[in-house]
């Protein structure tokens, strides 16, 4: 047992690091500085080129009324489009269902994915295995995807009903068509197709805790779940707002897993946000008053997370410089 | 007590196994039925006739070997590359404070958030100019860059987990940076590089938007464009082939998948700071 | 303030144009004078004997043809619109392009495909009924020649039909209160007279109103007003009160797509169901064995049978360097022994009466192909074609309205209000 145990003791008891320390900075940082800078320089130009640009393009265009049409002319039209989408009464419905469905998908899959991730990470038997079949929605092409989860849903002719049926339960939901299902139905297709994704992402958070931090604990007398809420969490804490953050985005912005299985319907109670963007942009082809909610979208996702990783930073320094 | 808790974590692995598994299984059960059993209301796992032809109907589709050859060329270069970027900028990112980490987070938050479908234009334009549109090579630029973003922000949460004492301890025994960083750092984040690697992977195998666009002739397709052609116009689908080409389709994603587990597993510190 | 915000307006665009003109150098086949010219033809034909169709077709041009080349580049028909706005404003966009007229029209709209008239034969224009016509017909430029229909039919189980005691109708054509008469009829014991899938219940309205004079849309492009009135609502309140009143529609087929509605067909849960005419095919494949199943004559509503035409189409891009050659191409696309081979492979109506006759010849009253080929005389062209928005609305306000109208969340009256209102909203 080599490892330096002081230093890597339980955070909350770890000795406060004192960081700052100003008479060995000023050199220091002017070098971590150039290093960083040669670090990260290789992956700009492709950032820059590829990314930048046309992310500037398409913010740029959100004050034109740029249509795609052979030869456009733009013209800058200010705050206009942003005045007409403040009472698209269809975009803000679209919102709230989008949030309801972001929120909930991330919320449940990182409870579930984080079970599952701790299953994983004890010493059970056919590890190897099962970990790949915990993979399986990765593999499966999202092509796929949707189609098979009509299939499982179909009121007639799926293994769901048909399942309940065999239990004694009732066998003729209509899981995507009824209005009360459809919106949950989907939830729970969007927690399958991203628990791959979270599981992978925790499980990896765990495998780099080190031992030395659980067996401290646990000559300290802790119990499982001590050993969870005071060192597996904390531990984690820097991923999990990393996957949530990322896993929240993505759930906001996807909408063609959720259209491939409802269309939106029924009666629009599945009609997520980024669909109103698709319409806008390309089947109207106003790509100007579509960039328009591309930035409100932006600015109010941005602002939800810039909120919660203040306060998860906050956090993570309250309890390390405690 | 404790006898009661492994059985109890059995049971829940068997039933996330079948949560995550049964449409797989389903799957490969589709790819097996004829037609009529297909659009039948019979449910029913094993099909009453097992029927090879769906396979041989997909094998005979245009491409879709050379597409899966396509598609795995550009996962694997674009892991590559996005592991070879992503390292040095995450590690940066985690461990410095100020303007380039605030503009670092905040390119990659916005990038993830802007719909792709408003940049599309944009970057096929740009693309066209550097003569890289319908080429496997520029989708691979493509793919490496909208990776970048989630592999950077995911590492540098991976790094920030790392304790920065333990890298103190080493610069205060004398080590090199980069030694602290080849023997300390790296190895403690291996778990965390094989997830992004993995997720890169799947990301580029299975994406299927900017391949749509970006490429346009048939020798270039990728797998997801071969197999969206099973879908036909009015909603008709070639289900029963359609499956017996996603069958095949998953079989490279779960091999890489059967490799890189392995390499999941931590547990290398007391090793790493033997020096 | 003002002149900043022209500047980068004028950045955008001088930024795009340049763009656009950097790209446009760069890889359009250099043919011209010397050596043959290579027409790249993007085709959408997904169904195995089709492809092998235009296979042949397109090797049967080449042989004539040494100097005019055509490639086939073969596309899905999930996400090609999204494909061709990309192809069409990036540039790229290939010579000759399979589509369809619904989805097609806006592209030419907004002037990225070429005018057809001057080329067409008159041969051509001639055989094809004037209704389909119109539908690639757009400021009178002929922007597309159509090549392959569908219409909706009522496919019907005879021994349920034969049980109930149901005389099958064998007009030229068949009313709606026929139909819902006979559905009345096959309901009992267990059994619904009608299935119709109505997952997506606007593509279905549509091309039905025109049988009851129900237009939806007056004018066209940005300046169309829509009205819902008797015609319009005709099919919707008979669907309504068929399930609701007669309950003679099994109620899950309302939620489902067309072909999940087979399934209940093929287990004579339903003694008819309403499908696409493609679905012939279909059902002759997938039908149990001993399962004996018609076509019955086209709808016919207060006005007459005629269903709004969709065809497929083959369109020239206006940039292509060989606009000729490609109209060449086409028109000996079309041709009527081609046509018919293509149709017979999709189980599509031709869009030209002398391949409907050809057709009609080759294959007699099997799979009910007699009857579905007749409703080709039935298909005209509808003004929803030429709105501009109205993918949106169709997508965000009626297939919801509907959707709630079947599910009796709403009224007849409430989805006529949301419809309008809708409409008002969006195009504001």
């Amino acid at each position: 047992m080599t490892a330096p145990t002081v230093e890597a003791g339980p955070r909350p008891t770890a000795p406060a690091p004192q960081r700052p320390k100003p008479r060995r900075t000023g050199g220091m940082a002017r070098s971590k500085r150039r290093e960083a800078i040669a670090l990260v320089i290789p992956s700009l130009l492709p950032i820059l080129v590829l990314s930048v640009a046309p992310l500037l393009v398409g913010v740029g265009l959100a004050f034109t009324d740029a249509r795609l049409v052979r030869n456009p002319e733009y013209a800058f039209v200010g705050m206009d489009n942003f005045v007409r989408l403040a009472d698209n009464s269809f975009f803000w419905d679209s919102f709230r269902i989008g949030m309801i469905w972001a929120v909930s998908v991330t919320l449940l899959q990182l409870v579930a994915a984080m079970g599952l991730a701790l299953l994983l990470n004890s010493d059970l038997k056919l590890q190897g295995l099962t970990r790949v079949l915990a993979l399986i929605p990765w593999a499966m092409p999202p092509v796929v995807v949707a189609i098979m989860w009509r299939m499982i849903y179909s009121p007639n002719a799926g293994p769901l009903n048909a399942f309940l049926g065999s239990v004694g339960l009732p066998d003729d939901i209509n899981w995507l068509a009824d209005f009360s299902t459809a919106l949950p139905a989907v939830i729970v297709v969007g927690i399958w197709v991203g628990m791959p994704q979270t599981t992978v992402t925790l499980l990896a958070g765990l495998q780099q805790i080190p031992d030395e931090l659980h067996e401290a604990a646990a000559i300290d007398g802790a119990n499982a779940w001590r050993r969870f809420t005071a060192v597996t969490l904390p531990s984690l804490r820097p991923i999990i707002t990393s996957i949530t953050s990322l896993n929240f985005i993505w759930n906001f912005n996807s909408f063609s897993l959720v259209y491939v299985l409802t269309e939106g319907g029924p009666g629009g109670r599945t009609m997520l946000p980024m669909l109103y963007t698709y319409l806008e942009a390309f089947k109207n082809r106003n790509i100007g008053y579509a960039a328009a909610m591309g930035v409100v979208l932006v600015v109010v996702v941005v602002l939800l997370l810039a909120i919660y990783l203040w306060s998860q930073f906050r956090q993570d320094r309250d309890s390390t410089g405690k | 007590m404790r006898h009661l808790v492994r059985p109890a974590q059995y049971v829940a692995l068997c039933f996330y196994i079948v949560f995550l598994g049964f449409p797989l299984l389903w799957l490969i059960s589709a790819s097996l039925k004829s037609s009529g059993e297909l659009n039948s209301l019979t449910v029913s796992l094993i099909p009453q006739d097992v029927e090879w032809g769906n396979y041989s109907a997909a094998l005979e589709r245009q491409g879709l070997v050379r597409s899966a050859w396509n598609s795995a060329i550009v996962a694997l270069v674009s892991t590559a590359l996005v592991l070879l970027i992503a390292l040095p900028g995450a590690y940066v990112l985690a461990r410095l404070k100020g303007l380039v980490r605030g503009m670092g987070v905040g390119w990659i938050l916005v990038s993830q958030v802007f719909p792709v479908i408003l940049i599309i234009l944009p970057l096929f334009l740009i693309l066209r100019t550097i003569g890289l549109t319908d080429s496997l090579v520029g989708l691979t630029l493509v793919h490496t860059t909208y990776t970048l973003p989630f592999a950077l922000w995911m590492l540098q949460g991976y790094v920030s987990s790392i304790p920065i004492e333990l890298e103190e301890a080493g610069s205060m025994d004398g080590a090199s940076r980069l030694t602290v960083l080849r023997q300390i750092v790296f190895p403690l984040l291996m778990p965390g590089v094989v997830a992004t690697a993995m997720f890169s992977f799947v990301s580029s195998w299975n994406e299927f938007f900017f391949a749509l666009v970006l490429l346009q002739s048939p020798e270039n397709y990728t797998l997801p464009i071969t197999l969206k052609m099973f879908i036909g116009g009015e909603g008709k689908v070639a289900l029963g082939p359609l499956a017996a080409g996603a069958v095949l389709a998953a079989i490279p994603s779960i091999v890489f998948f059967s490799i890189m587990q392995k390499r999941l597993t931590g547990g290398l510190l007391s090793g790493a700071v033997k020096g | 303030m003002k002149t900043r915000g022209a500047s980068i307006a004028a950045c955008l665009t001088i930024g795009t144009l340049f763009l656009t003109a950097c790209g446009s150098g760069g890889d359009s086949d250099a043919g011209g004078d010397s050596g043959p010219i290579t027409l790249k033809f993007q085709s959408l034909s997904d169904q195995p004997a089709a492809i092998a169709a235009t296979e042949s077709i397109v090797s049967d041009w080449n042989e004539a043809n040494p100097d005019v080349q055509v490639e086939i580049v073969p596309a899905g028909w999930d996400g090609i619109y999204d494909k061709l706005i990309t192809q069409f404003n990036g540039g790229a966009a290939p010579d000759i392009i399979h589509y369809e007229a619904a989805s097609i029209v806006p592209f030419a709209a907004d002037g990225y495909l070429a005018d057809l008239s001057e080329y067409m034969s008159d041969e051509f224009r001639a055989d094809v009924p004037e209704g389909i016509l119109n539908a690639v017909t757009v400021d009178d430029k002929v922007i597309a020649y159509p090549t392959e229909l569908q219409s909706y039919m009522v496919f019907a189980n005879k021994t349920l039909l034969d049980a109930a005691g149901v005389a099958i109708p064998t007009g030229e054509t068949m009313t709606w209160d026929e139909m819902r008469a006979i559905a009345q009829a096959t309901t009992k014991d267990g059994t619904y007279g009608l299935g119709w899938g109505l997952k997506s219940p606007t593509a279905a309205y549509m091309s039905f109103a025109p049988g009851f004079g129900g237009t939806y849309f007056e004018g066209s492009g940005a300046d169309a007003t829509l009205s819902i009135g008797e015609g319009e609502m005709a099919v919707p309140n008979l669907v309504d009160a068929m399930a609701f009143e007669d309950r003679s529609i099994l109620p899950v087929t309302l939620s489902q797509t067309g072909s999940e509605t087979l399934a209940t067909f093929y287990a004579g849960q339903v003694a008819m169901t309403i499908q696409g005419s493609f679905q012939a095919a279909n059902i002759a494949t997938d039908a149990p064995e001993g399962f004996d199943w018609i076509v019955l004559p086209p709808l016919e509503g207060s006005e007459g049978a005629q269903q709004a035409a969709n065809p497929q189409t083959l369109s020239v891009n206006i940039d292509s360097a060989h606009v000729e050659e490609s109209a060449e191409f086409i028109e000996f696309f079309t041709q009527t022994d081609n046509l018919a081979a293509l149709n017979e492979a999709d189980a599509l109506i031709p869009a030209t009466t002398s391949a409907q006759e050809a057709l009609a010849a080759k294959l007699g009253t099997e799979n009910g192909w007699d009857v579905i080929l007749s409703s080709g005389q039935h298909l005209v062209s509808a003004p929803y074609l030429f709105v501009d928005a109205y993918a949106q609305w169709k997508d965000t306000v009626a297939t919801p309205a509907y959707q709630r109208f079947l599910a009796q969340e709403i009224d007849a009256d409430g989805v006529a209000t949301e419809l309008t209102t809708g409409w008002e909203e969006i195009t504001k």
